[in-house]
């Protein structure tokens, strides 16, 4: 090959390879340009209305006489449903996880995989849909009956399990010839006991009206599914990065192998399951369609705090509902004042997601992968 | 702790982790059983004479004499109904006038309640809306208008302290001994010698057009605005994700420039869906002017961005997964680095890069978030190619939420609103089947 033809395909190669990288780099000027214009657009917010009002008050008044643009329920809005929707997945979600990872032979996991999938497949819209549909008219006719039906079969497989771990460890320290007997004794007793509060918990929330079925809670529960099967499939990568070793070492010390997870697998696996509730959590602030249908969109901080069943409004659900409002005055506050709340999310977003890249790195350095 | 308690909790561990798992599957199955038990509804019910005059009248479908004589047939036990109608007209004008003052609003409303059951009554003006102009279609809503004319509502605020509660009136008391009581037991007992129900399987519910907003008809322009919008998404996805794949696994040094655009996909994999409708807005329309207001191409260009960073991280896993071996036989005999993938990774790395496409073209499908601003409009006629460039386009996605929160009658056309969740669903669950499949063989393939 002559000295001309070998630069002439060097030369080829960097112009190909800086096409590469050129394509490629366009996703970086995406997240850049995302960042950049979504600011540019939040920017005359502030400068019109300043800071204090959108971070300290809950008065939103977008469209009175003097506007009032205080986003704090809708903050707290956010926040309430995203903590229903943690409470929903990430225990489910945790503990499918385990049960994929560790428990369920290879043959079922591959028919368990795909229902994950399809779960993470159906479209945020249908999920709304029945939210709004089929979930909202049932809660709101048999809310209370569902709270204490949900109640029993949660709380009572529960409780059975604490009242006998309970009188297991207090019957202990006893001398021998009578343990038994106390045993079963204080069995008997804190299982009524336990019983006693089930039942006086179940009637007090089969007591409960709710005044209308697009709340907190349908949303909580609707985005907990949706948000499952991220918490599984990160979870589950997290469980599996730890390697047999771990697992060998603690069945070969005696352990069983619940405490074989809970006391080796998954504090080894703890970042990474920090990563699989941060990503649950970003797919349930993000999600706007379940939301925005579902979720009542009152702008106020329910009373008490935690009452799930007052409806609430979100930042994404105000985004996408006001836009239709706001669109014919671009340059004003109310066009503007959309674009904060997109700034906060994306600001948000962009911080779990590091959180959650450091916690996989970790978990991946930690078992020394 | 005795060992038995150790087991059994350890057991319990195991049943609660089976139990989360059949919990998960008990949410798919609720969620879907719904979805396609009601679905279907919109293509395969009980229709009456008036669906069949419709699909004559608008699209010449069936055999005219036929339903010529289906709805002759229909008018003729109707008649009485309609006789009854003027005699109490006539009757109401010779009544005092203190019962005739009460009488008449009920009547009114007693008429109106029946025009929507049945529709317009013989030689009556023609009525604007398309809706006015047919009587109940569906024999399942037709059953709903009949309890409409029988009876009346009445709200009951007798009860302290217990607000409104709702009483069902019968209308056959209010007109008690005048020339409309036969009507009501004539009515119930007749009805399906007025409307003749009958099996229709409507599977035109996917190519045709919706006529009064979604009242009759289909919902073909949505079904081609989702084309349209995946489509065009995928045209702008597939390429870019592809060669930033190639560029991230067989080109790019490890440097920090490198790991920063790393960090760049998975923050944009991260960024709200609703995020990048407003940046859509924002950039595409406002600052860009790709089309001067929203159109089926920014929709898809801002889907696009959404799920870049789907296809980047499938394709990247599709090409790490090909064995080295291949690529260095490749290099070994003399191929070049770019010829090597383009002969040799890429057909191995295909059905895996495949199902990541597939996958992502399922999210473009369904989302609705990002073409809220950008690209969906709630009724339109279905686009024309060269019309994406320019025109906003109705999509799936959209029209559920537009119909089943913003339509001015949303309870009346349940079944569209299913029909369109059913087809959006389908759409997206046989994708993504299709590429659980397409992965299963490629599994296989591996093991040998």
């Amino acid at each position: 090959m002559s000295h001309r033809a070998r630069r002439r395909q060097r030369v080829a190669g960097l112009l190909g390879s800086g096409f590469l990288l050129g394509v490629t780099s366009l996703s970086m000027f995406a997240v850049l340009f995302i960042f950049f214009f979504i600011a540019r657009d939040a920017l005359p917010f502030f400068q019109l209305q300043g800071f204090k009002q959108f971070f300290t008050s809950t008065h939103w008044y977008p469209s009175a006489a003097v506007p009032e643009f205080g986003v704090v329920a809708i903050f707290a809005g956010s926040g309430l449903v995203t903590l229903g929707a943690v409470l929903v997945a990430v225990p489910l979600g945790i503990t499918a996880a385990v049960c994929l990872s560790d428990v369920l032979p290879f043959s079922v996991r591959q028919v368990v995989k795909p229902v994950i999938e399809l779960l993470a497949a159906i479209p945020s819209v249908a999920y709304g849909f029945f939210a709004l549909v089929v979930f909202a008219p049932l809660l709101q006719e048999r809310g209370g009956h569902i709270l204490q039906v949900a109640s029993w079969v949660i709380g009572a497989p529960l409780a059975a399990l604490a009242v006998i771990v309970a009188s297991d460890l207090l019957s202990d320290r006893i001398p021998a010839a009578y343990r038994s007997r106390i045993r079963w004794a204080l069995m008997a007793l804190l299982g009524m006991v336990a019983f006693w509060g089930l039942w006086r918990l179940g009637v007090s929330l089969g007591g409960v009206t709710v005044s209308s079925g697009t709340n907190a809670l349908n949303v909580s529960i609707i985005l907990g599914i949706m948000a499952l099967p991220t918490v599984v499939s990160v979870a589950e990568d997290a469980l599996q990065a730890t390697g047999r070793e771990l697992r060998e070492g603690s069945y070969a010390l005696g352990a069983t192998r619940s405490e074989t997870i809970l006391r080796t697998i998954l504090p080894a696996a703890s970042s990474g399951i920090m990563a699989a509730v941060i990503l649950g959590v970003m797919r349930a602030v993000g999600e706007t369609m379940v939301v925005w249908m579902a979720s009542g969109n009152a702008a106020q901080i329910p009373q008490p705090w935690y009452n799930v069943l007052q409806p609430v409004r979100t930042l994404t659900a105000t985004i996408a509902g006001d836009m239709g409002e706001a669109d014919q005055a671009t340059g004003s506050a109310r066009f503007h004042v959309l674009f904060a709340m997109a700034l906060c999310l994306l600001v948000f977003s962009f911080a779990c997601n590091l959180a959650s890249e450091w916690g996989v790195r970790r978990t991946r350095r930690k078992v020394g992968r | 702790m005795r060992l038995e308690t150790r087991k059994l909790l350890d057991r319990s561990f195991t049943a609660s982790g089976v139990l989360a798992i059949v919990l998960m599957t008990a949410a798919l199955v609720i969620l879907l059983a719904p979805m396609f038990a009601r679905g279907l509804g919109a293509i395969y019910f009980t229709g009456t004479v008036e669906h069949r005059r419709l699909m004559m009248e608008k699209f010449e479908r069936g055999s005219r004499p036929e339903v010529e004589a289906e709805i002759a047939a229909a008018r003729a036990a109707r008649e009485p109904v309609y006789q009854m109608v003027t005699e109490f007209e006539k009757q109401v004008e010779a009544l005092p006038a203190a019962e005739r003052r009460k009488l008449k609003p009920q009547f009114k409303e007693m008429k109106k309640a029946l025009q929507a059951l049945l529709g317009p009554a013989p030689g009556s003006p023609r009525p604007m809306l398309m809706r006015d102009q047919y009587g109940q279609t569906r024999w399942d809503r037709a059953q709903i208008k009949l309890q409409r004319v029988l009876f009346r509502e009445e709200w009951d605020y007798s009860r302290p302290g217990q607000g409104g509660v709702k009483v069902m009136k019968p209308r056959s008391e209010d007109f008690a001994g005048t020339a409309l009581a036969p009507l009501f037991p004539y009515l119930s007992a007749n009805l399906d010698k007025m409307l003749l129900p009958s099996t229709t399987v409507y599977w035109q519910f996917l190519t045709d057009e919706s006529f009064d907003s979604h009242f009759f008809g289909g919902i073909w322009p949505e079904l081609l605005g989702t084309f349209y919008l995946t489509i065009g998404a995928m045209l702008f996805a597939i390429p870019m994700g592809l060669i930033a794949a190639i560029y991230l696994t067989e080109y790019a040094p490890e440097n920090a420039f490198v790991s920063f655009l790393r960090t760049c996909i998975s923050t944009l994999s991260g960024v709200p869906s609703i995020v990048f409708g407003l940046f859509g807005l924002a950039f595409f329309i406002n600052t860009l002017g790709v089309s001067h207001s929203k159109s089926a191409l920014v929709g898809s260009m801002t889907l696009a961005l959404m799920i870049l960073p789907t296809v980047i991280r499938a394709s990247e896993e599709a090409i790490l997964s090909v064995p080295r071996t291949y690529k260095e036989a490749a290099l070994s005999l003399g191929a070049g680095r770019w010829h090597t993938v383009m002969t040799i990774i890429l057909p191995a790395a295909l059905p895996g890069i495949l199902t990541g496409i597939v996958i992502s073209m399922g999210r473009a499908a369904g989302e609705t978030a990002p073409i809220i601003f950008t690209a969906a409009v709630s009724v339109g006629k279905p686009l024309a190619l060269w019309q994406v460039f320019s025109h906003p386009t109705p999509a799936l996605s959209w029209n559920i939420y537009n119909l089943a929160t913003e339509h001015e009658a949303m309870d009346e056309i349940r079944h569209v609103q299913y029909g369109l969740v059913l087809v959006l669903v389908s759409l997206v669950l046989l994708l993504n089947l299709a590429a659980i499949l397409m992965r299963a063989r490629v599994a296989k393939k591996l093991r040998g």
